[in-house]
């Protein structure tokens, strides 16, 4: 109880929900896992407000269809963005930095077309420089600055949808490996620093209010470009907390033939160790659910 | 009337040139213009000594022309349009001169032709260099398409405001993508060059250069329309005057049949309506013959041969067998690629990525303008296989998506010291991250995992070349070697005879942990985890 206590503390609208979750865990298809989700932690209007502009971050990176597993599920996506939209959004815009070409990215996962016909929502691929902005990272210890697509930092209300992925340089790519797609320059990640601490880094700039993970299926082997091992998990995971979903999402299947836990997890490890959130799964409080 | 059909026939023109894009439907000729090009298609078939499907459609121009007369040119020519219109619009108030060397000017197209056709023989495709519709066409590639695309973006950024302030949210993050290429400047001041000749006669280029219109020329006088001059003439010249081909000899009242394209410029400005068109079956006339001289005739055939002996027998040839090139893929092999390909740009222009540019000297001067893949500047997508589709002379066959995944376009080698991984153990992963076949691997190498290139598994797509974040060279590199070209046949089934295998499947990657982003308590490290399974070569 303790552990729940101080998830409270963080949260003043937390504290008015009626059901305290820090994690919903929910399975079955991709929209009732999604909707059931959102619901056990108290639906999305703790997030939306009216007239907010709200980001969606899916990862849709690569031009692959869903079932490879390297992009996030396009019907997960649709009911996040269609419930955005009915809690009185403005505007919700899905967004990327996509690595292949845009047109091909957003036709082929599925995305674009999943949410062609939600009123007020937008499908678009950055891959240009202008559209980018630069902002300083305070707390960085390897990374000073970043430049992170201009929406991101106007909007209300930014939503990470990841899709869980193995990866050949972090282990995993969940919700805080995602945040790579918001910015311009992911080679010096790379190339010049190290990767698991220039990711904790953007995370204490890029703070999703609010992060799903679509572990409908997870691509165990070969991310996170794939192709690799799809499992078809059916999991939907969602909550405030980035660490802690992400957390969780590392011990709902093996990765590499492996079961590992959060703490493992280098680039999870060090997002704990400077205060981005939970690690420990007992420290959690988690609504289960399967439909 | 004409001008109309002259400006639907550029829009026509400009359009199927839009049309040719990665989405483009097996079905559509977006290369319509070029097949039609009888010389581009005689050209592509002497040079190759094959016969070429799509240029036989040069026939139905050809056949055109005995019927008609020389119309093509007044008509539907896309550069003679384009002359006119830049003619119009950069040189109207300028007086034209007449020519006093006119008559032996006009010979220089035929002697232009015979070269070419020579030049075709010897196994050098030339008639690029001066065929109107490839002319154009790579005009539009490597310059006014980029330059469209550049102003469209500028007005794109300079409306952002707006369309953010009105709450366009996709209009106002619309980019188009910009292409780019090698030899813009080249390709617009030759065509510069062909428009600046109008200041010295109207249709210079037309009347003097145009093997094409030499081509078609010869065939013109058995069209069955032909000028006739009644009795009204009272020789007043102005049909003479106005004649955009110098079609009127001293005599107003006589025609150069070969040069007359049926504008109908004299009927109208004619004021006694003495001027008609009608049907006559009648060929020749003093005025329609070809008076090459015996010595022009023999210049231009050894001039011609002289180039193919200079441009064919050099040491590129040779060495087409050993090229460093990465072709398209679905290209035939080299040899005949050169002599196929007629340089119209139509591939470079289509293709999604950009990758495809014309080379300058890379294979001689056999391989101007010819497309090679530049894969460090972005990689070939294996969605798109729009290169073959829009090749008017097949010189890029066209094939299915999944023949065209197989057309391996060479391997990728990793430089060792290069590599951050190899030289600096820095933990990078990007080769193998957008692989789209997993032919990147890591495996264990004294404690720490390397990458290594499948080459059978490797169709040369370049991804990795393009995304390796080494400055300069990148540290894999695509290199011809094991580049699958066939004049015909499947190149899926040539890619399983060679046992290679490119397809979206898990790869063998071995994952070691401590060197990954999972932390393993010591103590509980695996250590046959790091052995290979089983070495290669051994059954089990």
């Amino acid at each position: 109880m303790a552990g729940a206590t101080l998830a409270l503390s963080g949260n003043s609208t937390f504290l008015q929900a009626k059901e305290e979750y820090d994690l919903a865990v929910t399975s079955g298809d991709p929209v009732v896992a999604t909707k059931k989700a959102l619901e056990a932690l108290g639906g999305i209007s703790r997030f939306v407000k009216k007239g907010h502009r709200v980001v969606l971050k899916p990862n849709m990176s690569f031009a692959r269809t869903p079932e490879f597993g390297a992009t996030t599920h396009p019907m997960v996506v649709a009911t996040v963005a269609e419930a955005c939209n009915q809690a009185g959004a403005r505007q919700v815009l899905i967004l990327d930095h996509t690595l292949h070409r845009a047109e091909l990215c957003l036709e082929r996962s599925g995305i674009r077309e999943a949410c062609k016909n939600i009123s007020g929502a937008h499908v678009q691929a950055f891959q240009e420089r202008k559209f980018f902005k630069e902002i300083k990272i305070p707390q960085g210890k390897v990374l000073d600055r970043v430049e992170v697509i201009q929406e991101v930092l106007e909007c209300d209300l930014l939503i990470n949808i990841p899709v869980a992925k193995s990866h050949s340089a972090t282990g995993v790519s969940l919700g805080i490996k995602g945040l790579m797609g918001l910015i311009w320059d992911r080679g010096i990640f790379h190339s010049r620093v190290n990767i698991n601490q220039a990711l904790a880094d953007l995370a204490t700039v890029i703070k999703p209010q609010l992060t799903i993970l679509d572990a409908t299926r997870a691509l165990t082997t070969g991310g996170p470009g794939g192709p690799g091992e799809v499992k078809k998990l059916d999991l939907v995971i969602a909550g405030a907390d980035p660490v802690a979903v992400d957390s969780y999402g590392v011990t709902i299947t093996p990765w590499y033939g492996r079961s590992f836990k959060g703490r493992q997890v280098e680039h999870l490890l060090i997002a704990h160790q400077q205060g981005l959130g939970k690690i420990d799964m007992d420290q959690l409080k988690i609504h289960k659910e399967t439909t | 009337m004409r001008t109309i059909v002259q400006a639907l026939s550029l829009l026509l023109f400009s359009l199927l040139f839009l049309f040719a894009t990665y989405k483009l439907p097996d079905w559509f000729p977006a290369d319509i213009y070029l097949r039609l090009d009888p010389l581009l298609g005689l050209n592509a078939i002497f040079a190759s000594r094959e016969i070429i499907g799509r240029s036989l459609w040069g026939l139905v121009t050809i056949g055109a022309t005995l019927m008609i007369g020389r119309f093509f040119c007044a008509y539907v020519c896309p550069m003679g349009v384009s002359i006119d219109f830049l003619d119009l619009l950069l040189f109207k108030r300028k007086k034209q001169k007449s020519l006093t060397i006119e008559s032996s000017l006009r010979k220089t197209k035929y002697f232009l032709l015979i070269v070419f056709i020579m030049a075709a023989i010897t196994g050098l495709s030339l008639a690029f260099l001066m065929d109107p519709i490839a002319l154009l066409t790579r005009f539009y590639t490597f310059f006014l398409y980029p330059l469209a695309i550049t102003l469209i973006n500028l007005f794109l950024d300079l409306m952002r405001p707006l369309f953010k302030g009105l709450g366009w949210v996709s209009l106002s993050h619309l980019h188009i993508f910009q292409p780019v290429f090698y030899m813009s400047a080249i390709t617009l001041l030759i065509f510069g060059g062909m428009i600046a000749l109008n200041l010295i006669a109207p249709r210079f280029w037309c009347r003097y250069l145009c093997p094409l219109g030499a081509m078609l020329s010869l065939i013109s006088p058995l069209g069955i329309f032909k000028r006739k001059v009644s009795e009204e003439c009272n020789e007043c010249m102005k049909c003479q005057k106005n004649c955009p081909m110098g079609a009127i000899p001293e005599d107003p009242t006589k025609t150069r049949l070969r040069e007359c394209f049926q504008c109908r410029t004299c009927v109208n400005v004619c004021p006694q309506n003495a001027i008609t068109f009608p049907a006559s079956l009648s060929i020749g006339g003093e005025y329609s013959k070809i008076d090459l001289s015996r010595r022009g005739f023999i210049y231009s055939v050894a001039g011609g041969l002289g180039v193919g002996f200079l441009a064919t027998q050099t040491p590129f040839t040779p060495l087409q067998g050993k090229h460093n090139l990465i072709r398209p893929p679905g290209a035939v092999p080299e040899t005949e690629f050169l002599r196929t390909c007629i340089r119209c740009g139509e591939c470079m222009k289509s293709c999604l990525t950009n990758t495809l540019q014309p080379c300058l000297w890379e294979s001689g001067f056999s391989g101007l303008w010819t497309p090679k893949m530049d894969l460090r500047l972005a990689p070939c997508d294996q969605n798109c296989n729009v290169c073959g589709k829009v090749c008017p002379t097949q010189a890029i066959r066209s094939v299915s998506l999944e023949e065209k995944n197989h057309a391996k376009v060479g391997t990728a080698i990793l430089l060792k010291e290069k590599c951050l991984v190899w030289a600096q153990n820095k933990i990078c992963l990007i080769c193998d991250e957008i692989c789209p076949y997993n032919a990147i691997v890591f495996r264990p190498v004294e404690g720490f995992r390397r990458p290594f290139v499948i080459a059978s598994k490797c169709n040369g797509c370049g991804f990795c070349e393009q995304r390796c974040p080494v400055l300069g060279e990148s540290a894999i590199v695509v290199v011809p070697d094991g580049e699958i070209r066939l004049k015909e046949g499947s190149y899926v089934t040539e890619a399983k005879k060679l046992q290679l295998e490119f397809k979206a499947d898990p790869g063998d990657d071995k994952f070691i942990l401590e060197e990954s982003g999972f932390k393993v308590e010591s103590g509980k490290k695996e250590e046959k985890n790091l052995q290979p399974q089983k070495p290669k070569g051994f059954l089990q």
